[in-house]
């Protein structure tokens, strides 16, 4: 079983989207074929290299909350999709993610769009992807 | 208003206004710079077309495509199957089992040519009479390419970029690349190489917004022949180089070592 998801998910890369982060093999962590949309409570924001991390806390129908951590674009990236440091992501907003869950890990994910209190949605990731290139 | 100056200075004013939108859009109606000597100008911010995805979304980037099929120019070709012999095939196979864990820039070494040309970030050319410089935003990586008609330095060591001379073949840039070690992969996951590769970059640029790269690996030991992959680079007006740095907050680097570690685990376990 374990080698057919294996197989199914080097199928997967093939047809994926070919570009890849701009630093590493998505696939190694990430699992393109679970994709999440969550929305919850920013809870810290890293404005790091190579990659940005934040937390959100999501809270699920049954009022349990599950503290969620994402990565994506480096400063350099975000900058050029609108993003200002301190500005547009700040703990407290509700926000809504979507991109997809780890591989292994529960609640961590890899952002691919962000959207944001006023309404606007801003790229937060790449694409899924394999590290192809 | 009733002087004839006040009516040319109207004039002007209004033909300003008229042209100035046309002049905001890189066009390819513009004709390609050139240097004094005569050489196409290569110098601007340049973006690998399958990056336009990611800078201005799907459907700047199928228009970018289709605007390339339109001009006759070569569809980006990177991820095709490259031309291994049965055992470097092998290797290659076993680093995408491995969903690319094992590559190093995944480990923040620089990026190799030509693999660096086509990540999703911008790079510069500066073009001098007597040599080309190119800064990289990924990893701050930066290559001296002499155009001045000398030969490789006799003292290469082998290294990430290599090393590189270029010389002008009519209004083409052909760079020639040897001295390379082996922590790099040419394009994709596993693409392997030894210290004997040898690659030859073309840049030409053949409108005012894009550059025709191609370029051939030749690497005998583990290629069955030279492997020629083609992209179109993009001007990028009023970008800029921006600071990227890889080992700051770089997980991979526990991560891969902890999936390493599991694979080596379910290896032991068989």
């Amino acid at each position: 079983m374990r080698r057919l998801a294996v197989l199914l998910m080097l199928g997967l890369c093939v047809f994926v989207t070919r570009l890849a982060a701009a630093h590493h093999s998505f696939a190694a962590y990430f699992d393109g074929q679970k994709a999440v949309t969550l929305t919850g409570e920013v809870v810290s924001v890293e404005w790091t290299n190579p990659h940005f991390h934040f937390s959100v806390d999501v809270e699920d129908a049954d009022g349990v909350v599950a503290r969620w951590r994402f990565e994506g674009f480096p400063p350099n990236m975000l900058v050029r999709q609108g993003w200002r440091r301190d500005e547009t992501l700040t703990a407290g907003a509700t926000i809504t993610v979507e991109g997809w869950a780890a591989r292994s890990e529960p609640n961590a994910g890899a952002a691919r769009w962000v959207t944001l209190p006023d309404g606007r949605k801003l790229a937060a990731g790449p694409p899924a992807g394999t590290g192809g290139r | 208003m009733n002087t004839p100056r006040a009516w040319l200075a109207s004039v002007a004013a209004a033909l300003a206004v008229a042209v100035a939108p046309l002049a905001a859009q890189p066009s390819a109606e513009q004709p390609v710079p050139r240097t004094a000597n005569g050489k196409p100008d290569l110098s601007g911010i340049w973006v690998a077309t399958g990056a336009i995805l990611l800078f201005e979304g799907q459907e700047a980037f199928a228009a970018a495509r289709a605007a390339d099929a339109a001009a006759g120019r070569p569809a980006g070709n990177t991820n095709e199957t490259p031309p291994y012999k049965p055992e470097a095939e092998a290797q290659r196979q076993y680093y995408l089992s491995r969903q690319g864990i094992d590559d190093p820039m995944a480990r923040c070494l620089l990026t190799g040519v030509p693999r660096i040309n086509f990540r999703p970030l911008p790079f510069e050319i500066v073009q001098l009479p007597d040599r080309v410089i190119m800064l990289y935003e990924i990893h701050h990586a930066f290559r001296i390419i002499p155009t001045d008609g000398r030969p490789h330095p006799e003292d290469a060591e082998p290294s990430y970029l290599g090393e590189s001379v270029g010389r002008w073949d009519g209004d083409t840039l052909v760079i020639d690349v040897t001295s390379f070690n082996t922590n790099t992969w040419l394009t994709g996951v596993g693409t392997i190489h030894t210290e004997d590769l040898r690659v030859t970059e073309r840049y030409t640029r053949d409108s005012f917004d894009t550059i025709r790269y191609e370029v051939t690996m030749e690497d005998p030991a583990v290629l069955t022949r030279p492997w020629t992959l083609r992209e179109t680079f993009r001007l990028r007006p009023g970008e800029r180089i921006r600071e990227y740095e890889c080992i700051e907050s770089n997980e991979d680097l526990q991560r891969f070592e902890r999936l390493l570690q599991e694979s080596r685990a379910t290896e032991r376990a068989r």
